[in-house]
């Protein structure tokens, strides 16, 4: 774990050995969070119909907006997007500060991770704003700023793979990383700062009720463990590849 | 069909390619990332075993020695 004075991160410890549970018990959780919202959480009423109609023993008196499923995907993949680039910038700063190469190989696979989600979010979001909006894709103050980010994270392993120096690509790889998560509290709170937002904020819309927060928290919960097992594992494979190049630089020798 | 029904399919029905697009594309993104990161560290393993073969036969001072 140690090396030199700072204490830096490493392959096959402790964390590993969660890191298949976490993803098993990741696909479980997801996997009940979307039963729950297609089985437990009834849908959202939509504008209101001209008279009641019993359709089997409910009495429905608005449309139902089944499209609003979606979100219960939707929410949770981009918070977790948002912890993962914490995360990116974190380790980011580790090594503008202390200029330890592990802590470069920590953002980049955080990066990669936050780029995974990041896509995830525009899959769902996308699809839900085609069939709610009518088009692919509007200028609202949400989506704009996650395109921004989003753009920004693929900046980030375009300028990795422009640049040969490993210092020099770390440390403009880390100030990238930084520069992205600044724009995550900006993202968060556009559609509280600009009322004229359309994208849904959930705590304008009435909040959620007991059962739609249970749906939420179970896919939330769910896709942090898999993102946490997918992290462990992607870290021992880049380690890994690093101690062999090492190696092989020292036989070439 | 009765139009008050017909209002409420309206909303249903034509949003169920969107749904379902939207949870089979994250799943299988996933599952392929997964794929793709699981075949990456066997394969890395596979290459440190070899490399750790190869100085092993260095030590041993093989003349078949693959480096």
């Amino acid at each position: 774990m140690k090396k030199g004075m700072v204490k830096v991160p490493e392959a096959g410890q402790w964390p590993d050995k969660l890191a298949i549970p976490a993803l098993a018990t990741g696909a479980v959780l997801t996997t009940a969070g979307f039963l729950a919202a297609f089985l437990l959480v009834a849908p959202v009423n939509g504008a209101e119909l001209e008279s009641p109609e019993l359709v089997g023993d409910v009495m429905v008196t608005h449309q139902q907006l089944l499209s609003q499923k979606i979100f219960y995907f939707h929410m949770p993949v981009a918070i977790v997007s948002f912890v993962l680039l914490a995360f990116g910038a974190y380790y980011g700063v580790r090594f503008l500060t202390t200029r330890e190469a592990r802590f470069d190989t920590c953002s980049r696979v955080a990066m990669e991770l936050t780029l995974l989600f990041v896509v995830f979010t525009m899959i769902t979001g996308d699809l839900w704003t085609r069939f709610e909006w009518g088009v692919w894709w509007t200028w609202d103050p949400r989506l704009t700023t996650y395109l921004i980010l989003m753009l920004i994270v693929i900046a980030y392993f375009v300028m990795r793979n422009a640049v040969d120096d490993p210092e020099l690509r770390a440390t403009y790889a880390s100030v990238v990383s930084v520069i992205a998560f600044v724009d995550v509290p900006i993202c968060f709170m556009v559609t509280r700062l600009i009322p004229s937002s359309v994208h849904p904020v959930v705590t304008r819309e009435g909040g959620m009720s007991p059962d739609m927060a249970l749906a939420v928290m179970l896919v939330m919960a769910g896709m942090m463990l898999v993102a946490f097992g997918l992290y462990r594992l992607r870290f021992r494979q880049a380690r890994l590849a690093e101690r062999l190049q090492a190696l092989k630089d020292q036989l070439d020798d | 069909m009765n139009p008050i029904l017909a209002d409420i399919y309206s909303t249903v029905v034509p949003s169920m390619p969107f749904i379902i697009g939207a949870y089979v594309l994250v799943w299988a993104a996933l599952l392929v990332y997964v794929i793709i990161v699981v075949r990456g560290l066997k394969k890395t393993e596979a290459q440190m075993a070899a490399l750790e073969e190869s100085v092993r036969a260095i030590r041993n001072d093989r003349p078949s020695n693959p480096l």
